[in-house]
């Protein structure tokens, strides 16, 4: 019992390590992380961007902010405004830059993953039917918050 | 100057790699949104090298490189995407790709790129 809880504690660490470096990689921002938080049954969103996880471990990485926030990084990441006709095709490139980070950064750990192609979320919309999740709240220098959320269905114990 | 064809699901991402590769002097002659509209493109277009995202709704990336190297064995293919995985580099790598650049990407890599292509 001892040691599946530190197992899972280590996979917990691993993953949010993994998340905040990928973030780091990809958004040339300062990056203030608060402690990951265990999120309930369901999760509402206004607006983001969804991509699946497959493989070793199977979930979904959510990015869920203020449109203006993915505008904001954008405009930092490619030195112009991200109109409103491109912000959610950046978003979903967001998103799809930094799912494809961590599924690297946890490969250096022995765990194979692949990423489907980002669904961008508008709208009121209810996310629910995932066995566990993580909250890791993220805040960009002069962009804002963002929360960002790790929705597991299966993780694979490391090697 | 080179003829590219720029392949991405993200619209976003063609306009970025159009905007960089337009400056470094080439011509973009096509644009395609995923793995299938790439094979016909390069069908249709022949152009002198192509840009290759993998994570493709269709059709991925590395699926679309092996058709196109049916079509043309020697064809010039980039793989431009955000894993960057060993196992998935060497097997782009072993499927005929001439290089791979892992998102996000800076001009610079990408002219780097092309001109160790070229």
């Amino acid at each position: 019992m001892k040691l599946a809880i530190n197992m899972e504690k280590s996979a917990q660490m691993l993953l949010v390590s993994a998340t905040k470096n990928a973030i780091q990689n990809v958004v040339p921002l300062n990056l203030a992380i608060d402690n990951p938080r265990i999120l309930g049954q369901s999760l509402d969103i206004q607006y983001g961007v969804l991509i699946g996880m497959t493989g070793d471990m199977k979930g979904k990485l959510v990015l869920s902010g203020d449109s203006d926030v993915f505008g904001n990084i954008g405009e930092v990441m490619f030195g112009m405004k991200i109109g409103d006709e491109m912000l959610s095709s950046f978003s979903g490139e967001l998103g799809n830059m930094i799912a494809g980070g961590l599924s690297s950064q946890i490969y250096e750990n022995g765990l194979k993953t692949d990423i489907t192609s980002p669904t961008v979320l508008s709208g009121n919309t209810t996310l629910s039917g995932f066995q566990r999740a993580l909250h890791i709240p993220a805040t960009f220098e002069r962009a804002g918050e963002m929360g960002i959320y790790l929705l597991l269905d299966a993780f694979k114990g490391m090697r | 100057m080179a003829r590219i064809l720029i392949t991405d699901d993200a619209a976003f991402m063609r306009m970025q790699l159009k905007d960089i590769l337009t400056k470094l002097g080439h011509e973009v002659v096509g644009e395609a949104e995923n793995g299938h509209v790439s094979v016909s493109k390069y069908q249709e277009l022949r152009p002198d090298l192509v840009t290759m995202d993998i994570t493709m709704p269709e059709m991925n990336g590395i699926e679309a490189l092996k058709e196109i190297k049916k079509i043309n064995s020697s064809a010039k293919v980039i793989m431009c995407s955000a894993m960057g995985q060993q196992a998935l580099v060497l097997e782009a790598i072993k499927e005929g790709a001439k290089d791979f650049v892992v998102k996000p990407f800076s001009p610079e890599r990408i002219q780097e790129s092309i001109e160790k292509v070229l």
